[in-house]
C-alpha cells in the first residue's frame, strides 16, 4: 500500500494503478464463489456459437471493477475504502478472457468537505489495447 | 443456453411477490425486492483475494472486492437480476469495512425506473431501466456498503 499525501496531489495528477490479467479460469473461479454460472461467461463452446461477443465468453461485469477498488485501497492506505468514499461507474464494453485490465485515476478537483480531503477523479478502466471498459467518478477520502 | 445459480449461498427472505411478477408500471421506487443473510468465511476470504490478487486484505478485514459478492448471490436468488438484463452501472458508498466472521444482512429495493427515448432513422426507440438499491449491514447492524445498480430491462419486458 502506498498512501497518498493530500497536499502533495495536483489537479490532472494520474493517481497509482492497479491492474487484473482476465483469464478464462479467472471466471471460472469467481463464478464459483459468487455462485453465477451464466453461459454468457462460463459456457466456452456454446459463446462460440453466438455472434452478440464475438464468439468469445465475457468476464462478470463486477470483475471488471476489481482494479479500480483496489487502486481506491492503495491511495488512501487502508484495507477497505475510507467512510464516505464514493464510486460512480457506467459499464461501457465487455471484458474477455486474454484482456488486462487496469484502472486509471485522473484527479480533477480537490477540495475539503466536513474536515475530510476528498480527491475527485475521472476513473476509467481500460483494457490492455486501451479501449474503456468501464467509465466514471470516483470520489477519493484521503485519510 | 440456460442460466445456472447456486441459491445455496445465501438463506433468502422476502418478498412474496418478486420483480418478474411485476409490470414496468408496477415497479415503484421503494417496493421491497427482499434480501438475505450470509456469514464471511476465513476459508472464502482467502480464495477470493488469491484470485484477485488482492494485496491490500488484512488478516481480518474482507477483500474489497468481496462487497459485490454480497449483492450478486442475493441479487440471483432473489430474481433482481432477470435473465437477459443488461448492467449499466453502479453506484456504491462505502461505510464500515466488513470482517471475517461477520454476518452481511443484504437488503434490496426498487430506486428509480426511467425510460430513455432514442430516436434512430426516424424512429423512436424507448429503452427501459431499473435501478435497485443494495444496502448492506453486519451483525450489530452497521452500515457496511450501499450499492444502487442500473440495468437495462431485457427485451420481454421492454
Amino acid at each position: 500500500m502506498s498512501k497518498i499525501n493530500f497536499a502533495s496531489v495536483n489537479v490532472g495528477d494520474a493517481l497509482p494503478s492497479k491492474s487484473l490479467a482476465v483469464s478464462q479460469q479467472l471466471i471460472n473461479d469467481y463464478a464459483d464463489i459468487c455462485g453465477d454460472y451464466n453461459p454468457l461467461h462460463v459456457d466456452v463452446e456454446g459463446m462460440k456459437l453466438n455472434t452478440m461477443f464475438g464468439g468469445s465468453t465475457i468476464a462478470h461485469g463486477t470483475i471488471n471493477v476489481e482494479p479500480v477498488l483496489q487502486a481506491v485501497c492503495d491511495i488512501q492506505g487502508l484495507q477497505w475504502p475510507a467512510a464516505g468514499t464514493r464510486v460512480d461507474l457506467q459499464f461501457r464494453a465487455p471484458v474477455k478472457p486474454g484482456f488486462t485490465i487496469l484502472s486509471n485515476l485522473v484527479v480533477k478537483e480537490k477540495k475539503t468537505d466536513a474536515g475530510k480531503n476528498i480527491l475527485v477523479c475521472d476513473m476509467k478502466i481500460q483494457n490492455k489495447d486501451g479501449g474503456d471498459c468501464v467509465m466514471g467518478t470516483a470520489e477519493i477520502i484521503c485519510p | 443456453m440456460e442460466h445456472k445459480f447456486n441459491t445455496s449461498l445465501v438463506s433468502g427472505f422476502g418478498p412474496a411477490q418478486m420483480l418478474p411478477d411485476l409490470k414496468f408500471a408496477e415497479m415503484e421506487a421503494g417496493f421491497d425486492c427482499g434480501g438475505g443473510t450470509y456469514k464471511i468465511t476465513a476459508e472464502e476470504v482467502a480464495k477470493f483475494a488469491a484470485l484477485m490478487g488482492d494485496s491490500n486484505k488484512g488478516d481480518v478485514t474482507v477483500p474489497v472486492g468481496m462487497i459485490y459478492i454480497f449483492g450478486l448471490r442475493i441479487c440471483w436468488d432473489r430474481k433482481v437480476f432477470l435473465d437477459g438484463a443488461v448492467r449499466a452501472g453502479d453506484k456504491i458508498l462505502f461505510h464500515n469495512p466488513a470482517k471475517i466472521g461477520d454476518t452481511i444482512t443484504t437488503k434490496l429495493s426498487i430506486a428509480d425506473k426511467k425510460e430513455v427515448k432514442k430516436e434512430k432513422d426516424g424512429q423512436v426507440r424507448i429503452s427501459k431501466f431499473l435501478s435497485v438499491d443494495m444496502n448492506a449491514t453486519n451483525q450489530a447492524g452497521d452500515k457496511i456498503v450501499d450499492i444502487q445498480m442500473s440495468f437495462l430491462l431485457p427485451k420481454t419486458m421492454q
